[in-house]
């Protein structure tokens, strides 16, 4: 292994033009069949055409080159030279991060679309079972803290016996919420933790969701 | 660009900012219209939460409240009155929490102490929660479970206390968040709220105050075993 590490460097000396006196007989004699094939394989090549230096760098001025011409399309695409003092750098950063930042935040998307997608994603989220049996009813749907009171967001699915079902991701805390059967009529879930006053006359029921979920009667 | 494009480009976006800060200001009104609330019913909204603003009352909340109540058909009048009844309690709730240490309580856990109050805890018992619980990411859940067990029958006082010993006996958050579901569980095997608050205690002398996640991970006054009346913990 050792020498034809010696050698394979030796033979790159040769191959480079440069002396080699530390070769072997055998060794010179590989290396010079090496040449003699570097340089069989160098005449077999085809010539390289002259233009083709010119072909690719006019095709390269070509993509850099700005449009000839006036007007404001030309001084848009054309670079110029600008002169700026850093103080109104600094000044137009902060205009824009004061505008960004007194930007109208859209509460609807934060509060319900977004807040659905990132509580069906986050770590601290569980899935709870909404149930209700109510044989009678066309549909129902669950509406409450968790979906912004819509009352279209979450219908259940009927099952068995008349059994309205559904599974939402909640994040862990408390949430208020209530039934709507035939998109008109307001139930409370029984099997609730609790039940408290709306403020409306009305009461909502009130889940309390751990990170171990939710434990129904 | 020159330096006078520059500075009309700065005073284009200073003049903007005005604009920002009036559709802020507006943005509870928005929220409401498009949800489809009355443009009179927004107005009248925004007025009542523009002044509890000015009073540290969070705005979301009460839009929250007007939303709720527009989605169950109730009257605009109504509304208002519920709005302006939710506002007063936060702002109410809100000094209790400032008061028990907590001097920029989030909007949670004002609207949380707020919700408790209306459960019929009282300012010192909601600082009372806030003191036990430390800081305003515990200090909104252990509210909520103080409410939820109030509802569920028990005593305010005993429900107050049992949240504030979870609390002092440093137990995990998580068998806080269980205390409601397990009243529930023994709600329905027949339990009357007074045994359940005596059972959910912890029981005196429980050397208990070791770190989260201790020597077991059994919800406050739950013993081990599925022998107990409350059965075992369903997942």
């Amino acid at each position: 292994m050792t020498d034809r590490r010696a050698f394979g460097a030796d033979a790159h000396r040769y191959l480079d033009g440069e002396p080699f006196g530390e070769l072997s007989v055998e060794e010179r004699a590989a290396a010079d069949r090496l040449a003699n094939l570097a340089r069989a394989f160098a005449d077999r090549l085809e010539p390289v055409d002259a233009a083709l230096d010119e072909a690719v760098m006019a095709a390269v001025r070509r993509r850099g080159a700005v449009p000839v011409g006036h007007g404001a399309w030309h001084w848009v695409v054309s670079s110029h030279r600008v002169p700026v003092r850093p103080v109104w750098v600094a000044a137009l950063a902060a205009a824009a991060v004061l505008v960004l930042w007194l930007a109208p935040r859209r509460p609807e998307l934060s509060r319900s679309g977004a807040q659905r997608v990132a509580a069906a994603a986050a770590p601290d989220t569980v899935f709870v079972r909404f149930e209700l049996v109510a044989p009678e009813a066309r549909s129902v749907a669950v509406a409450g803290s968790f979906n912004g009171w819509r009352t279209d967001a979450l219908p259940m699915v009927r099952g068995a016996a008349g059994i309205w079902s559904i599974t939402v991701p909640l994040p862990i805390g408390e949430h208020r919420y209530e039934f709507v059967v035939d998109q008109t009529r307001w139930v409370a879930d029984p099997t609730a933790h609790s039940q408290v006053d709306d403020g409306f006359g009305g009461r909502n029921s009130v889940i309390v969701v751990g990170p171990k979920g939710l434990v129904r009667s | 660009m020159n330096g006078r494009g520059i500075r009309w480009v700065v005073l284009a976006a200073l003049m903007a900012a005005p604009g920002s800060l009036a559709a802020q200001a507006g943005s509870i009104e928005a929220r409401l219209t498009a949800r489809g609330l009355p443009a009179q019913l927004a107005q009248e909204v925004q007025r009542i939460a523009s002044d509890a603003v000015a009073q540290g009352v969070p705005a979301d909340p009460l839009a929250d409240k007007a939303i709720e109540g527009w989605a169950k058909h109730v009257s605009s009048e109504r509304i208002v009155s519920a709005v302006r009844q939710f506002a007063g309690r936060m702002a109410e709730a809100g000094a209790a929490v400032r008061a028990a240490g907590l001097e920029h309580p989030s909007g949670n856990v004002i609207a949380a102490a707020a919700e408790a109050m209306g459960g019929g805890l009282q300012p010192d018992q909601i600082q009372s929660v806030v003191r036990a619980a430390g800081t305003a990411e515990e200090a909104s859940p252990a509210l909520s479970v103080a409410t939820s067990l109030t509802a569920q029958g028990l005593g305010v006082k005993q429900a107050v206390t049992i949240v504030v010993e979870a609390m002092q006996h440093r137990r995990p958050m998580s068998q806080l968040l269980d205390l409601p579901s397990v009243a529930r569980s023994m709600h329905d095997q027949g339990m009357s709220p007074g045994e359940i608050g005596n059972r959910l205690l912890p029981p005196h002398g429980d050397d208990a105050g070791g770190p989260p996640g201790d020597k077991h991970d059994r919800p406050p006054g739950v013993p081990p075993g599925p022998d107990h009346p409350a059965g075992p913990l369903r997942p």
